[in-house]
């Protein structure tokens, strides 16, 4: 895990997983410590560990769909301004069309569909962008502290 | 991911043990779905589940589903207080039945 940034005030903290359901645990392990390190909110820490986890989730269902045993890795950012947490994911995988990026209707009860609506009703924002090379996706998500 | 079964009558109880996500949904599927196509009730003790993402509630919904179908009833006891809030962000909290 490498500290970016040594000010108390703006932290930030970057770890790349490989791209498997296997590594869930690691990312959900990493946001713990990270979080424990930012002394983010304890009420907080869980729900903001599942919105983590769940997109992490969808690069591992969505983005390598295809390819279930890739060697890419895909990279989780944490930052923390003080007043608001900002988590970056990059990946290598298949482009995101974000107008598929939707949740089932939460009234029409079947398994699947769960993932992005958890992180929505977590976070403040989500936003899509291209990767900067060499990554290909850049999911941001915001949540105000 | 660990479980243990026990059986009285036509009753299993599942207990399922540590995070469930993604990587060990199809380990608890394993589990439970025969039980249900066996005609069992089943009783699903979460107490040792600290952590459950959306595919582990997928399995809550399918096992319920499936029992439905098969005419048994699925239980799902003892949920910690931090599984109990993923339930309730899913909006399934009157769905599943929870003691």
């Amino acid at each position: 895990m490498n500290t970016e940034v040594a000010d108390p005030t703006n932290l930030s903290e970057k770890k790349d997983f490989l791209v498997r359901s296997s590594s869930l645990k690691d990312v959900r392990s990493f946001s713990r410590e990270v979080f424990e390190k930012f002394k983010i909110d304890e009420n907080l820490r869980e729900e903001l560990v599942l919105a983590i986890a769940e997109a992490a989730q969808n690069i591992v269902k969505h983005a390598y769909k295809d390819y279930p045993d890739t060697q890419d890795r895909m990279a989780v950012r944490i930052s923390c301004t003080g007043k608001e947490l900002e988590i970056a994911f990059f990946d290598k995988g298949k482009p995101v069309e974000e107008s598929k990026v939707k949740h089932r209707p939460i009234d029409d009860v079947k398994p699947g569909g769960l993932g992005t609506f958890f992180i929505q009703e977590i976070m403040d924002s989500i936003k899509f962008k291209e990767g900067d090379k060499p990554w290909i996706n850049n999911l941001v998500l915001t949540k105000k502290l | 991911m660990t479980y243990k079964v026990t059986d009285e009558g036509d009753t299993s109880t599942v207990f399922l043990d540590g995070e469930i996500d993604m990587d060990k949904t199809e380990g608890a599927k394993e589990v439970i779905f025969p039980l249900i196509d066996a005609g069992k009730n089943v009783n699903l003790n979460l107490s040792n589940v600290q952590y459950m993402d959306s595919s582990g509630i997928s399995v809550l919904i399918e096992s319920h589903q499936k029992a439905l179908e098969k005419g048994t009833k699925l239980i799902v006891k003892d949920v910690s207080k931090s599984v109990l809030k993923v339930i309730m962000m899913a909006k399934l909290e009157q769905i599943l039945n929870l003691e």
